[in-house]
């Protein structure tokens, strides 16, 4: 099971997809889609502590996070 | 005339009980609501912080949980930063000898509880470090 993990002010929303279901694949493309063109930023887990930022979508991925734009505080 | 003062006495202290009724009741519901949205910011940030621990490494979360801190490496320069567990201002630029050169701050747009901020600027440090700074303010 593969999970879309999007920061919000509830802690985080979490999305789960079985990534050998076509149409829950195409989903989460489409909310991948959706998430990076509001600019979100998509991130995803590589192993202990390392992540890697990704502009299109890996089916692969098994946890992928998003949080908000970033800006100067 | 003893008939009207009375009626008039009757009501008014009807006016006054049903506005202290209504007062307390009032108390009684922005208490609740108070006590809601407290419960939902203790969860978000719960949320919030074991997500982080998650994405960290083994090392910045021995130093997170010790510390209520953990360093990064910056993706270009190869910096060492060190993100304190605050909403501003809370990214230390370290030398070789760990000590604080500069401060910087950046953060998502929207409200997050502060542990999705600390993984966002971890991540944002750790793969476009550069992209990061550019964006960030500098403080000394």
């Amino acid at each position: 099971m593969a999970t879309q993990i999007v920061m919000d002010a509830t802690g985080d929303t979490r999305h789960h997809f079985n990534p050998a279901n076509a149409a829950a694949v195409a989903e989460a493309e489409r909310r991948f889609k959706a998430l990076t063109g509001a600019g979100f930023t998509a991130a995803v887990r590589r192993g202990e502590g390392r992540s890697e930022l990704v502009r299109e979508f890996d089916p692969t991925a098994e946890e992928t996070v998003f949080f908000p734009r970033l800006q100067g505080g | 005339m003893p008939v009207d003062l009375l009626a008039s006495a009757a009501f008014t202290l009807l006016v006054v009980l049903c506005a202290l009724i209504g007062g307390l009741a009032l108390a009684e519901i922005l208490a609740r609501h108070r006590a809601r949205a407290a419960r939902r910011q203790r969860t978000a940030k719960q949320r919030a912080d074991i997500l982080l621990k998650q994405w960290l490494s083994p090392v910045q979360r021995m130093q997170y949980e010790r510390d209520g801190n953990f360093e990064v490496q910056g993706s270009h320069s190869g910096k060492r930063y060190r993100i304190r567990s605050e909403r501003q201002m809370n990214i230390d630029e370290l030398d070789d000898y760990g000590r604080r050169v500069a401060v910087w701050c950046f953060g998502p747009e929207r409200y997050l509880p502060t542990g999705d901020i600390l993984l966002a600027q971890k991540i944002a440090l750790e793969n476009d470090e550069q992209a990061a700074l550019a964006i960030a303010n500098r403080g000394r």
